[in-house]
């Protein structure tokens, strides 16, 4: 089935790689009729995904209370999933995610509704830093025309060689879209139909993902597209998906030093936090040069765990890449073709961009751990895009990320993105590296990364914005 | 003593208007728990988990209403009769209290032998599975006592110079000095002596039925040349259970022609009320009991089916599961399943949907029940609809009232582990198996 590219926003088939300034902005509308008007305005204004943009892009989602600021009818906000409506703050979905403690959303900076509703993201991209503040100025004289508030505003920068912030190289591991995919050959694990990250499409399960949808006589103007077996109802999702944004802040001096006092020296150091992330600081992968980084392998990403590494001597089972896409092995699994079909189906389109400025310039490890101070606000815009928060999102950072018990490990949440505690025994704050003739457990790990804010929103396609901006009732 | 983990499953008929205060008391009897595990985990050491819950009352076929119930699930380790003998003596009040409110309970005072007599009466027969097998209660803490030790041995000794450099023949045995050294962990060197006895009882029934099968095959063959009775009437078990076998497929696919009813839309309120219950961070449970689709093919089938899967129980895996168990009760028309399983059940649905082997031999099953996805030939075509099975598992999901496990803090695969290292010791291994168990520990 052809992707419909000029209905979907461009986030979904790219990253916009070519414009290097980005920011996103969290509003909240103040008038029905303002909201929708500003809407309308910004319509013409968002990229399909059949443009590549050399200057600009701008693309935005909606969160659950703000589709209800639209006014839309309780049969339509029904129709959308049940982890989008209850929301990432909602104490079961808290239970799930593991935010608790220091994660805990009364300590975000945004995302809890009591340091303000959220009710629309805007996420703007533009070629450098200095057209990013003008296209800004325009955004929030727009905003403020139609009198919608902004609430936060969160830069992003993109850094030293597509690194994170603890220095290593990231976003190396991306789905792709089967349907885009005209050169790649399509491989379980590899390619992906688009239905696991825009509705409307059929995903791996060979079906359609539950999309939100709208009773026929609330879209007079006939805006949205007929869902295929039901002529009376609208597809409000179609070309549309879901968008996850946590924004994770980044301790890295903690990092680094915990590491030095685990490890004793430098390069000890750097193997052990190699082995949390399960890749050298240059993207080598630990299952294709477990001893050394190699540059000829850096952009590697067509290895298995199964064939090569299952018991982890290489790259550990708890390792962050191992945990976040086991690819084709899982310890409870009896084979790799039940282990590849399982992992395959908690994929996420990952989109999100770093924030704050880098510790040292070229986040080379070697320098960071110089430094001694790391008081300034960094961290990562974690952002995915996925048909199914629960299947995908939420699976992965509920059973792989933060379940200690992962893969017969027992005490072990990600030792890079979990959450890390001691409670009354209850353990989640270690990590085993597997070796002979003893693994290594490095005990007392504090969290890395702690979350500042975060929200499930809806990504819409155009027409669906069209439809929002158009409904009135 | 054997060592086979079990299930026993108990129920009795219900006033559908009894069912509010069932629950108040059961709900109690849960909230109790809290302050007592210790002493569940003392008085009934045979039983690894208990689900106790009520039933509604609930349509089959449309038209016939099936009763309220009460269930209440065990499982266990042992001789089943020491089994109800320690519940019987322990949670006599218990049962006493909430059974008296189904007039299957016998009237006037119940001494623990009445209450022994009346749970085997009401026990109903089920095809049970077990995720960790031959680990008594008892064997649960000091198998990972005995790991976490070696551990912290190994990491000590790494630290004498020339220790890493030793062959893995020397470091096993200087685990296994260790060991001996241990009064608390001596007990690691002896073997489990009624293990090997215990995988020969697992195997039986189906060694029995193997036998039969192969007999009546080289009797059919014998048959040919030889004008034998025993051999005439022998060579006809395999064909006629294959023909009986083939007739209830044929059975089945008539079936299949029935219109698909799909269950009713389940609100996001009834989901958030059984999600709201998975808090426990390592264990929980679940329990989803269906009536049947409508024909008697269907609970024939499953009948078969539930009984041949009893048969390969012993290798059979569902990974993150601690025990589940299949049942039928009220003559065949409700499907009943629970499963004690790792971590929560929007994790563990996971593991029945995401492979396409598993959720076809899921299909063998749940095919059956109302409301789950249309099939044909029983595998092929619907089973894999993967939204409509979670669906259905919502649809059907009962909240159980009352749930107590022995164990709560260890996954399938640490005990499993935890078994595997005290295994090894002790064991002729060469230095590649070795190297092998090391990474156990």
């Amino acid at each position: 089935m052809e992707l419909e590219l000029n209905d979907i926003q461009g986030l979904l088939v790219r990253g916009f790689g070519n414009l290097q300034g980005a920011q996103y902005m969290l509003f909240r509308f103040t008038t029905k009729d303002g909201a929708r008007s500003y809407l309308k305005e910004l319509l013409p204004l968002i990229t399909n995904a059949a443009e590549k943009p050399p200057e600009q892009a701008l693309q935005i989602a909606l969160s659950f209370d703000g589709l209800k600021f639209l006014g839309l009818p309780s049969k339509v906000l029904n129709s959308f999933s049940r982890e989008f409506k209850e929301g990432m703050t909602d104490s079961h979905r808290r239970f799930i995610l593991g935010d608790s403690g220091e994660n805990d959303p009364s300590h975000w900076h945004w995302g809890d509704n009591l340091k303000g509703e959220i009710h629309l993201l805007l996420m703007l991209y533009s070629k450098d830093a200095e057209t990013l503040k003008a296209a800004l100025t325009q955004e929030l004289g727009r905003a403020e025309r139609f009198g919608v508030d902004l609430l936060h505003s969160l830069p992003t920068g993109m850094l030293h060689q597509h690194k994170e912030h603890f220095g290593f190289r990231d976003d190396l591991s991306r789905p792709i879209i089967e349907e885009l995919a005209k050169e790649v050959e399509k491989k379980t694990g590899m390619t992906f139909p688009a239905g696991e990250f825009i509705l409307g499409y059929k995903n791996l399960y060979d079906e359609l993902a539950p999309s939100p949808t709208v009773p026929a006589v609330e879209d007079q103007q006939a805006i949205l597209p007929s869902l295929a077996q039901d002529g009376t109802t609208r597809d409000l999702g179609k070309n549309g998906t879901y968008l996850v944004f946590r924004q994770m802040h980044q301790e890295v001096c903690k990092f680094w030093t915990f590491l030095l006092g685990k490890g004793k020296s430098r390069e000890e150091a750097i193997r052990l936090g190699s082995k949390m992330v399960g890749r050298w600081p240059d993207g080598t992968a630990l299952t294709l040069s477990p001893y050394r980084n190699d540059p000829e392998l850096e952009e590697r990403n067509d290895f298995g765990y199964w064939d090569t590494d299952k018991d982890g001597l290489k790259c550990p089972i708890g390792a962050h890449i191992r945990r976040t896409n086991p690819r084709d092995h899982l310890v409870t699994e009896k084979t790799k073709i039940d282990s590849t079909q399982m992992a395959s189906k908690h994929r996420m389109l990952r989109k999100g961009r770093p924030y704050g400025a880098p510790l040292t310039a070229d986040l080379e490890p070697q320098k960071i751990m110089d430094m001694v101070t790391d008081d300034k606000e960094r961290g990562l815009h974690f952002i995915c895009l996925v048909t199914d928060i629960r299947r995908q999102f939420e699976f992965v950072q509920n059973n792989w990320v933060n379940f200690p018990k992962f893969g017969g490990l027992e005490h072990d949440a990600d030792p890079i993105v979990g959450n890390h505690y001691d409670d009354k025994g209850f353990k989640t704050d270690e990590f085993c590296i597997p070796g002979y003739p003893v693994k290594e457990r490095l005990t007392g790990l504090p969290n890395f990364t702690v979350i500042r804010g975060g929200s499930y929103f809806f990504f819409p396609g155009l027409k669906a914005i069209k439809f929002l901006a158009h409904y009135e009732k | 003593m054997s060592t086979i983990h079990r299930g026993l499953t108990v129920t009795v008929t219900v006033a559908q208007e009894k069912l509010e205060e069932v629950n108040v008391l059961l709900e109690s009897l849960r909230e109790e728990l809290v302050t007592r595990r210790r002493l569940y985990q003392e008085k009934i050491p045979s039983t690894f988990f208990i689900s106790w819950l009520t039933l509604p009352a609930q349509k089959y076929a449309a038209e016939e209403l099936l009763p309220a119930r009460i269930i209440l699930l065990t499982s266990y380790v042992g001789r089943r009769n020491n089994h109800i003998q320690e519940l019987a003596v322990f949670l006599s009040d218990q049962i006493d209290k909430v059974f008296s409110f189904s007039e299957e309970y016998p009237a006037g005072e119940m001494d623990e032998q009445s209450i022994v007599r009346f749970l085997k009466r009401k026990s109903i027969p089920q095809t049970f599975y077990s995720g960790f097998k031959f680990i008594r209660t008892e064997d649960v803490a000091h198998e990972r006592l005995l790991k976490a030790a070696i551990f912290d041995f190994l990491t000590r000794q790494k630290q004498e110079a020339g220790f890493v450099q030793q062959s893995p023949l020397q470091i096993k045995e200087k685990i296994e000095a260790f060991v001996n050294s241990r009064d608390d962990l001596r007990e690691a060197s002896k073997r489990i002596s009624s293990l090997q006895k215990d995988k020969v009882a697992m195997l039986v029934p189906l060694g029995i039925f193997g036998v039969v099968m192969l007999t009546s095959l080289v009797f059919l063959v014998l048959g040919i040349f030889w004008d034998s009775i025993v051999f005439q009437i022998g060579a006809w078990i395999l064909p006629v259970f294959l023909f009986i076998l083939a007739g209830l497929f044929v059975w089945l696919r008539i079936n299949e022609n029935n219109p698909h009813i799909a269950n009713e839309e389940v609100s996001d309120d009834w989901i958030r009320e059984i999600v709201l219950r998975e808090r426990n961070r390592v264990v929980n449970e679940m329990t989803v009991i269906a009536p049947l689709k409508k024909g008697l093919v269907r609970r024939v089938f499953l009948a078969v089916t539930l009984r041949l899967i009893s048969l390969v129980g012993y290798f059979a895996y569902i990974p993150t599961v601690h025990t589940a168990r299949w049942l039928q009760m009220d003559r065949g028309k409700r499907l009943v399943f629970i499963a004690n399983f790792d971590n929560i059940s929007e994790a563990y649905a996971h593991d029945f949907v995401d492979s396409d082997n598993r959720s076809r031999n899921m299909a063998v099953i749940f095919s059956h029940a109302a409301g789950f996805p249309a099939t044909k030939w029983l595998v092929k075509k619907g089973y894999n609809h993967r939204s409509e099975y979670m669906k259905g598992v919502r649809a059907h999901q009962k909240i159980t009232q009352f749930w107590y496990a022995f164990n709560t803090d260890l996954s399938v695969e640490n005990l499993k582990t935890n078994r595997k290292v005290k295994e090894g010791l002790f064991k002729k291994m060469e230095d590649k198996e070795i190297r092998q168990w090391l990474l156990n520990i």
